[in-house]
């Protein structure tokens, strides 16, 4: 009983580190830009079959995660251009611009990739399990999931804390003027924002397919899931993206654990406590 | 309503009530569809169109009304007089918990909306022992009220479009009342209206409420033509795709949502006899509709009457 | 002694560390028409928006006819009798001024929840409806959209909005604001024509306006008090010549 709920926290955690990684793109582009994109998932999702081709094609795991984020970073680039951009801050046409536009990729995708379920071969390294503490035996991958997490969020915070791109960033999602005033190119800002999303995202795909599997509708799961996480943390807040993943994922472990069959019926409990004492998240602003 | 209105109305209504005899059981059936999502369309509508809040959960309540009279009517016999009021009070109840949703605005609200929709689809996916899961729950009756029952699709046709007749008359009382007018104002200035007395959170959650009892009305109406209820009517796209009928057909307005609803499931139906990808196609129409027609065919029609009223500019 | 109206005690406004309003203590008596006056800056809507509701006061408190209303919400204060208009235009562009005035008319009683008759059916709003119009000059307006009319012409459905909700006490932040010298003076008369019975607390830039229809003067700087007298009284005083003009 004891091992299992305590194997049910590390799975808990590495979901939240690929959560995070959703998250926190769609939480800066927010944070930002004011846009709210709900093809994160459809990134995600493409991004993981793309890896997957890589990987299968090259056998290489790295090339596949760099391929799955860049591929997706040019295609997020082109959508925010033609698309989104032209939304303006209409959050109602960009939820259903961008709807459409995950509807679109899903069924490139399921015409390229099929309707079974893939998985992305993660490398021989990262296979079979470890043996922790307590002679619990864990898959190696997932556990190496966390580190690779805690890495993205360490690199993404010392972005966003220590150098001047993250300061502006910061300075721009408390107060878009304050951006303009600093004199630096707005447009090429908001496009390396956006593109390191998509890239995240895509990512995402790649790794979460490793172990979550890729199939249709996975887009839209993922997305909940992340979207879940940034309404907890509260919109435009790394911080709180990371707390939120934390929460969902372990939410998410004892859920299926304990109450299989009701497993997304926890994820109301914590929107609904939020709704009712702090209704714009942990670390949510007011925009 | 002035003349050329009346008389449209009357026209549509006689086409309406003419169609089974005229059209074959295709073009019933795909009308009474249009009936069905056009009311679920009217009910995201009246706090999209009206109140100013984008709901992504509507198919939540529509599916649990749906699952609730299947259920009964299936499993424990219960007869129509009893389940279908069981399946409107079963959503509208999911709606009065649903609502503290109004507690947010803007982003957030859509973003909870999203997420509470999947609460629904998740119970009805996994808890397979009560809800069936992916199966559903299959062999739905055609109604019956005492002796009297449904035979057939035409019969069910008059009896939606008699119920949707009386809806709109309803929800037409309802949007030209002074609650009505208070959803038009919460929507333009929240702000001004607090300061006028209006506790509004308090209002719109009343409005979250009657949209939700609406929405389940259309699931009722949805299972009995459907004959069986799968977790796909609780699935977001249900959601998604009811706010764009809406919008195609042109928000704020009661003909609007039925038009969406008729353009869109047209339009999926033709696609799908010869293209497999019609997710795409509907994302399409998505994207289509907030970049060039944001308000939709209503508004439209009303751009092109004024162009063509307008009275000729006076010669040199 | 007079009953007070409105009784404020040493509120502040804390906005990120900043103290916008800092230590306000205010006591109107029923009737009086009470101008408040101070630079760019001093705190004046801030402390409005207190008063009424809009925003929570970080400390201090607010009363109502000797009732606590700190903690109560907007709306509340609205039906126990406080009225304000907007110092930034807000009214419903896309209602008719009709139907603006018809909200602010079934604001305050139960009629605002009623579902099943349609607004027309009201005869009652209706008439009421075109007076609160006509006594701010806007019947002839009644039935177009806000969106349509004048900025001169919203500032008045602003006022009568605020009239319309039955208010004992009606706080008016820069009435005349961004209008014509024409439309300020007309304004003015409307604002001085309201009835005595209604306590009257009003911010206002313009001098002469202020001091004109004032019964007494509170001037504020840098979100505290610094002198409240009688017009004659803020017209002599040199700190306030100090705060306005500058050294000289």
């Amino acid at each position: 009983m004891l091992t299992s709920a305590i194997l049910q926290a590390i799975n808990g955690v590495s979901l939240a580190a690929l959560l995070f990684l959703l998250a926190s793109g769609f939480t800066l582009s927010f944070g930002l830009m004011r846009v709210v994109n709900m093809a994160h998932g459809a990134y995600y999702l493409l991004g993981g079959y793309i890896g997957l081709s890589v990987a299968q094609k090259t056998g290489s795991f790295a090339l596949a995660i760099v391929a799955g984020g860049a591929a997706i970073a040019v295609l997020g680039y082109f959508i925010d251009h033609f698309l989104i951009r032209r939304t303006g801050e209409n959050h109602l046409a960009q939820v259903l611009l961008t709807v459409g536009v995950a509807f679109v990729l899903g069924d490139v995708a399921l015409a390229i990739w099929g309707g079974d379920n893939l998985m992305v071969p993660a490398p021989k390294f990262l296979k079979g399990s470890v043996v922790l503490p307590g002679d619990v035996y864990y898959p190696m991958y997932r556990l190496v999931m966390i580190f690779f997490g805690v890495f993205v969020g360490v690199v993404l915070w010392l972005l966003y804390k220590k150098t001047q791109i993250g300061a502006v960033v910061r300075a721009g999602v408390d107060d878009r003027e304050q951006v303009n005033a600093t004199g630096i190119n707005v447009d090429l800002l908001f496009v390396m924002v956006s593109a390191l999303a998509s890239f995240l995202a895509g990512m995402a795909g790649v790794v979460g397919g490793a172990f979550l599997t890729l199939y249709p509708g996975a887009e839209w799961e993922i997305l909940v899931y992340a979207l879940v996480v940034v309404i907890v943390g509260g919109l435009g807040s790394l911080g709180g993206a990371m707390i939120g993943a934390l929460v969902v994922g372990l939410l998410d472990a004892y859920g299926r654990w304990l109450l299989p069959e009701f497993s997304y019926f926890v994820l109301f409990g914590p929107i609904a406590l939020l709704m009712l004492f702090r209704p714009r998240g942990l670390f949510g602003k007011e925009h | 309503m002035d003349r050329g209105r009346l008389a449209l109305s009357l026209i549509a209504l006689a086409a309406a009530l003419a169609l089974p005899f005229v059209a074959g059981p295709f073009w019933t059936g795909l009308a009474t569809q249009m009936y069905i999502f056009g009311l679920l369309a009217l009910s995201v509508d009246l706090l999209l169109g009206h109140a100013g809040l984008f709901s992504l959960t509507h198919a939540s309540f529509f599916a649990v009304s749906a699952y609730t009279v299947a259920i009964l009517q299936v499993r424990y016999a219960v007869p129509t007089t009893l389940a279908a009021p069981a399946g409107i009070l079963a959503g509208t109840l999911l709606a009065a918990v649903f609502g503290i949703s109004v507690r947010t605005r803007g982003v957030y609200f859509i973003l909870i909306t999203i997420a509470l929709g999947y609460v629904v689809w998740g119970v009805a996916h996994r808890w397979s022992s009560f809800t069936g899961g992916d199966n559903g729950v299959t062999n739905v009756p055609f109604p019956a009220i005492g002796g009297v029952g449904i035979t057939s699709h035409t019969q069910y046709y008059y009896l939606v479009l008699a119920v949707i007749l009386l809806c709109a008359l309803g929800y037409r009382v309802l949007i030209r009342s002074p609650f009505g007018l208070g959803l038009r104002g919460i929507k333009a200035s929240e702000t001004r209206m607090q300061s006028l007395g209006y506790r509004t959170s308090a209002h719109l959650y009343a409005a979250f409420v009657l949209s939700g009892a609406l929405a389940s009305l259309a699931g009722v109406l949805y299972v009995y033509y459907n004959r069986f209820v799968n977790p796909v009517a609780s699935s977001f796209p249900i959601s998604v795709e009811a706010a764009l009928m809406a919008i195609v057909g042109g928000s704020g307005t009661i003909i609007g949502p039925f038009l969406g609803a008729g353009v869109v499931l047209g339009l999926r139906n033709w696609v799908s006899s010869f293209f497999e990808m019609h997710h795409a196609i509907m994302g399409a129409v998505f994207i289509a509709t907030v970049l060039w027609a944001p308000d939709g065919l209503v508004g439209i029609a009303a751009r092109l009457r004024a162009r063509f009223s307008r009275p000729k500019e006076p010669g040199p | 002694m007079t009953q007070l109206a409105i009784e404020v005690g040493a509120l502040a406004k804390v906005f990120g560390g900043l103290a916008a309003v800092d230590g306000v203590s205010l006591s109107v008596p029923a009737g009086e028409r009470r101008v408040l006056i101070g630079p760019n800056g001093a705190g004046k809507t801030t402390l409005f928006h207190c008063i009424t509701g809009t925003l929570k006061p970080t400390r201090g408190s607010v009363r109502l006819f000797g009732r606590d209303v700190t903690r109560d919400p907007e709306h509340r204060r609205t039906a126990l009798g406080m009225g304000r208009t907007f110092q930034i235009t807000n009214v419903f562009p896309d209602l008719t001024l009709l139907e603006n005035m018809t909200l602010a008319i079934v604001g305050t009683d139960r009629r605002k929840w009623v579902m099943h008759r349609a607004v027309a059916a009201f005869a009652d709003v209706r008439r009421q409806a075109l007076e609160g119009l006509e006594a701010v000059g806007l019947a002839g307006r009644a039935a177009q959209p806000v969106k349509l009319v004048s900025y001169g012409e919203r500032r008045q459905l602003e006022l009568a909005l605020a009239l319309n909700t039955r208010p004992k006490v009606l706080f008016l932040d820069e009435p005349c604001a961004g209008l014509s010298p024409s439309e300020r003076q007309r304004i003015s008369k409307m604002i001085a024509g309201l009835p005595r019975d209604i306590t009257l607390v009003m911010i206002e830039h313009d001098m002469d306006v202020a001091l004109g229809l004032a019964d007494r003067v509170t001037v504020l700087h840098q979100g505290r008090v610094i002198l409240e007298g009688t017009p004659d009284e803020v017209r002599a005083n040199a700190e306030v010549r100090e705060v306005y003009f500058g050294h000289g």
